[in-house]
């Protein structure tokens, strides 16, 4: 029972109790006092009519006559003499029944009424003794009238009493609603505080919880710097600040296996061609700082674009990732220029070698290094043209121009020419926690995956209704197939700008309301950190429905978690770069150990992307990983490819 | 003895509308007592407290009366008359109610009287009425009644006020009458001086059991129940 009905029924009784017990001590105390008149005014009178009887000559007339006169005229209900021997001698009684209130009621409350008794002298003898009954009919009038009004005031007195109590109760327990909001957003991992009401008991509670979420926020404030301490000393280079050789190329794979909007792209790799050189001419420090100023040239190009890492392979060689770029030639001259700010007149010659290459979706990592390698080889041996753009993988694109393109995708679009891909993600017992769905689009006769299609969508600001037609797939394929435990689709940057999709993909969930809870809904991680208010507005949309929202490609920006964790993420997938070789890097495994810890924390699941050999899949339970997804993890051969 | 006045303070005085707490106190302070007193007549309480207020004359009065009640339990009812209307006679000395007990009209309860050992003809019948009460008469054969007395005879031209004790041995008959006036009883027949107004006794008073009674705050409101409220504080039990 609510504490509101509890509240209401202890006023009520307190009420019933008080005000009842006032009518009915009012009832008795009135009914003794009428009793004690009626007795009083029975013993008067018998003495008075005793005393005037008594003065009398005894003839029989004469004795009725005054107690007749005396019975008309007075309010009486019975008049009797009784000689000594015991002979009634004059007798009056009223004999009408009309009692003046109703006769439960005086079954309920009698009044006894106590004849008066007084002795009637003939000059020394006793003539007879005299009996008085007054009538109790006005008496019991009196006293239901009484009872009555009490009964009506009483009754407005409970209403009214009832009425105030409303109001009062209200007013207590307004705190009340905003506390369980509190408690329910901690309970569903958002970890908020509210302003401290002014009642004793609720602002104890409520600083219980403030000072809960105040701690879970530094908690995750700490663990996120320490983590990001920690992933400094191991993932980076410690003279230039850039990616370690390692996690360079682990990001390069990463970047490799995308299948979103920034799927393909560019790699630049510069090389000091005379190293040894300078080292001998410059000596060790000197050398040491030249490379340093260069690398952080290189990472200033690499900040002014987003998606952009930069990493050192070797001694010499520097490299620069711009995931889902085109230009190669703007992205080699912007380095060049970068450089040659750094190289002044009092420095030896530096043979500074450029190559980029671009690769698409899928490409090997070997074959892509060793393009570019040739490209370094070239310019190498070309002293005019330091910086050489390596022509790009032999597989041709679809269309060459934009405008096929978006004819393509536009005819693709209006005819829903869309399928759903299903890649498991397993649990920690292997179950499938849900199936990732990318999209395969027709166009022209082709289905082409995502990869391929999507950069060029996202060019032509087009992938905003390519994800409404997911999403809508996806509603569909799960209404059809209650027995899919989940569906996880990917929001692209520009669908999540888009207020107008937000607002689309809020109506199609709720017209799917069984399918909600088993839809996930993927977002980049630095996509929601860099659109936090439209991010946030989804979450609060979408939650509230059933769907389950988190983070991909995740791991990069962790330490701003804090941010994000009071919107109420369910998982996150955390990027290949820190998953690839996992089972070989003591330090790595330290970094996602924690990274776990922090998801945990705050209620998230940690699913890793990119897992490929078993050695990984055995390894990654052990660190705290709730699920796994990647090549290495097929589950039964799934019904994939079917038509929406 | 005053002269008859019109005077409407028999019974009347102002009543005060019980309210129920001050009923609850006086039933609890009033049951205690009655429990205390017991059922019956507690004679040694009574001779503590004549002692404790009039002194040790008056307890030594009480103890006569006692002595005086054991002696007459088992005799004849005349006898017994005589003997109260003679002790009575002779202990209590004649006096107004102004001179004893500085007010204009008291009827003062028996251990009171006999604490002074004077009273006015009120107080003189009504201790004869107790008496005769305690030893057993009914209340049948007994009534206090008003009279008016021609002092001095019956052909006296001053009369008074007065009240006496009569006795009806049987209901039908003239009661004989006990007065301080004269020394003997006689029957009202030779007694021209006495002209009859008004009789009463107990009886109708109690319905239902002496606590009822006690409780009642109406109890004491005419004279002739607040002497019998008194009686009954003072540990004085006259039955049915």
């Amino acid at each position: 029972m609510s504490l509101t009905k509890q509240l209401w029924i202890a006023i009520a009784m307190v009420t019933l109790l008080s005000l009842g017990g006032s009518l009915v001590v009012s009832t008795l105390s009135a009914r003794q006092y009428l009793q004690q008149e009626l007795a009083i005014k029975n013993m008067d009178n018998a003495t008075s009519l005793a005393l005037s009887l008594s003065q009398l000559d005894k003839d029989p007339v004469t004795i009725e006559l005054q107690i007749a006169s005396q019975f008309d005229a007075g309010h009486y209900q019975l008049i009797r003499l009784v000689d000594p021997t015991g002979t009634l001698l004059v007798e009056r009684k009223y004999a009408e029944h009309n009692q003046g209130s109703p006769t439960w009621f005086m079954r309920l409350v009698p009044i006894e009424t106590r004849p008066g008794l007084a002795q009637v002298l003939d000059g020394w003898r006793q003539f007879g003794t005299l009996t008085v009954e007054s009538h109790s009919r006005y008496a019991y009038e009196s006293l239901w009238n009484a009872t009555r009004q009490l009964l009506l005031w009483f009754a407005g007195g409970g209403l009214l009493c009832g009425l105030l109590g409303t109001l009062v109760l209200r007013y207590i327990t307004r705190p009340l609603g905003s506390m369980v909001e509190q408690a329910e957003a901690i309970g569903g991992r958002r970890f908020v505080t509210t302003p401290e009401p002014r009642t004793l008991e609720f602002r104890s509670v409520v600083r219980a919880m403030n000072t809960l979420s105040e701690r879970v926020r530094t908690m995750l404030a700490d663990e996120a710097q320490r983590l990001e301490q920690l992933r400094r000393q191991t993932q980076y280079d410690e003279l230039t600040g850039l990616f370690s050789r390692q996690q360079f190329l682990n990001q390069l794979d990463a970047a490799l296996s995308r299948n979103d909007a920034s799927a393909g792209g560019l790699l630049l790799i510069t090389r000091i061609a005379n190293l040894a050189e300078l080292n001998q001419r410059l000596g060790r420090t000197a050398a040491d700082r030249l490379l340093a100023t260069l690398a952080s040239r290189l990472s200033a190009v690499a900040e002014a674009h987003p998606g952009r890492e930069c990493g050192r392979l070797n001694a010499s060689d520097f490299a620069l990732l711009a995931a889902g770029e085109l230009d190669a030639t703007a992205l080699g001259e912007a380095v060049n220029a970068a450089f040659q700010t750094a190289l002044t007149a009092d420095l030896p010659h530096i043979q500074l070698l450029i190559a980029v290459a671009g690769y698409a979706e899928g490409e090997a990592r070997g074959s892509l290094l060793a393009r570019i390698d040739g490209g370094l080889a070239a310019a190498e041996h070309d002293e005019q043209h330091t910086l050489q753009i390596v022509a790009n993988h032999t597989d041709q694109p679809l269309y060459s121009h934009p405008d096929e393109w978006r004819k393509a995708l536009t005819h693709a679009l209006q005819g829903r020419a869309i399928k759903l891909a299903g890649f498991p993600v397993l649990g920690r017992q292997g179950e499938v926690l849900h199936r990732e769905a990318p999209v395969r689009l027709q166009l022209d006769g082709h289905w082409c995956s995502a990869g391929r299609v999507l950069p060029w969508a996202a060019r032509l600001g087009l992938v905003a209704r390519i994800d409404a037609l997911v999403v809508e797939a996806a509603c569909a394929r799960l209404d059809r197939h209650p027995e899919i435990t989940g569906l996880a689709i990917n929001l692209s940057t520009d669908a999540l700008r888009d207020a107008a999709f937000r607002d689309q993909l809020r109506r199609t969930v709720q017209a799917h309301p069984t399918a909600a809870s088993r839809l996930w809904i993927d977002i980049q991680e630095s996509s929601a950190l860099r659109h936090q208010m439209e991010f946030r507005d989804l979450c609060l949309t979408l939650r509230p429905l059933g769907c389950k929202l988190g983070l991909k490609h995740a791991g990069r920006s962790f330490s701003r978690f804090a941010e994000l964790h009071d919107v109420g993420l369910d998982y996150i997938k955390i990027s290949p770069a820190f998953i690839r070789g996992i089972d070989q890097s003591p330090s790595n495994k330290a970094f996602l150990r924690g990274l776990c810890t922090i998801a945990h924390s705050i209620g998230l699941l940690a699913i890793a992307e990119g897992v490929g050999t078993p050695a990984e899949v055995a390894a990654l339970p052990a660190l705290g990983i709730d699920g796994m997804t990647g090549p290495g993890i097929t589950a039964e051969p799934a019904a994939l490819s079917e038509h929406p | 003895m005053r002269p008859f006045s019109t005077r409407s303070d028999l019974c009347r005085s102002a009543r005060p509308v019980p309210s129920p707490l001050l009923r609850l106190c006086a039933f609890v302070v009033f049951a205690a007592l009655t429990w205390f007193a017991g059922a019956n007549t507690d004679f040694d309480r009574m001779q503590r407290l004549a002692s404790e207020r009039f002194g040790n004359q008056a307890g030594d009065m009480v103890g006569a009366w006692r002595r005086l009640i054991d002696e007459s339990r088992d005799i004849p009812e005349a006898d017994q008359l005589t003997r109260v209307n003679h002790f009575f006679n002779r202990s209590i000395q004649f006096d107004d109610d102004i001179v004893v007990w500085q007010q204009q009209d008291y009827w003062a309860s028996p251990l009171e009287t006999l604490g002074r050992q004077a009273g006015d003809c009120e107080d003189f019948a009504i201790a004869k009425y107790v008496t005769l009460r305690l030893l057993g008469i009914p209340k049948e054969r007994l009534r206090l009644i008003y009279v008016r007395a021609r002092i001095g005879g019956a052909d006296s031209p001053v009369s008074q006020a007065h009240m006496v004790l009569g006795y009806f041995a049987t209901p039908t008959d003239e009661p004989l009458v006990l007065d301080n006036l004269i020394g003997d009883i006689r029957p009202a027949a030779r007694r021209p001086d006495l002209f009859p107004v008004f009789s009463f006794n107990s009886e109708g008073l109690w319905v239902g059991g002496a606590a009822e009674s006690s409780a009642d705050p109406t109890a004491r409101l005419s004279r002739w129940r607040d002497v019998l409220a008194r009686m009954r504080s003072e540990g004085l039990e006259l039955t049915q």
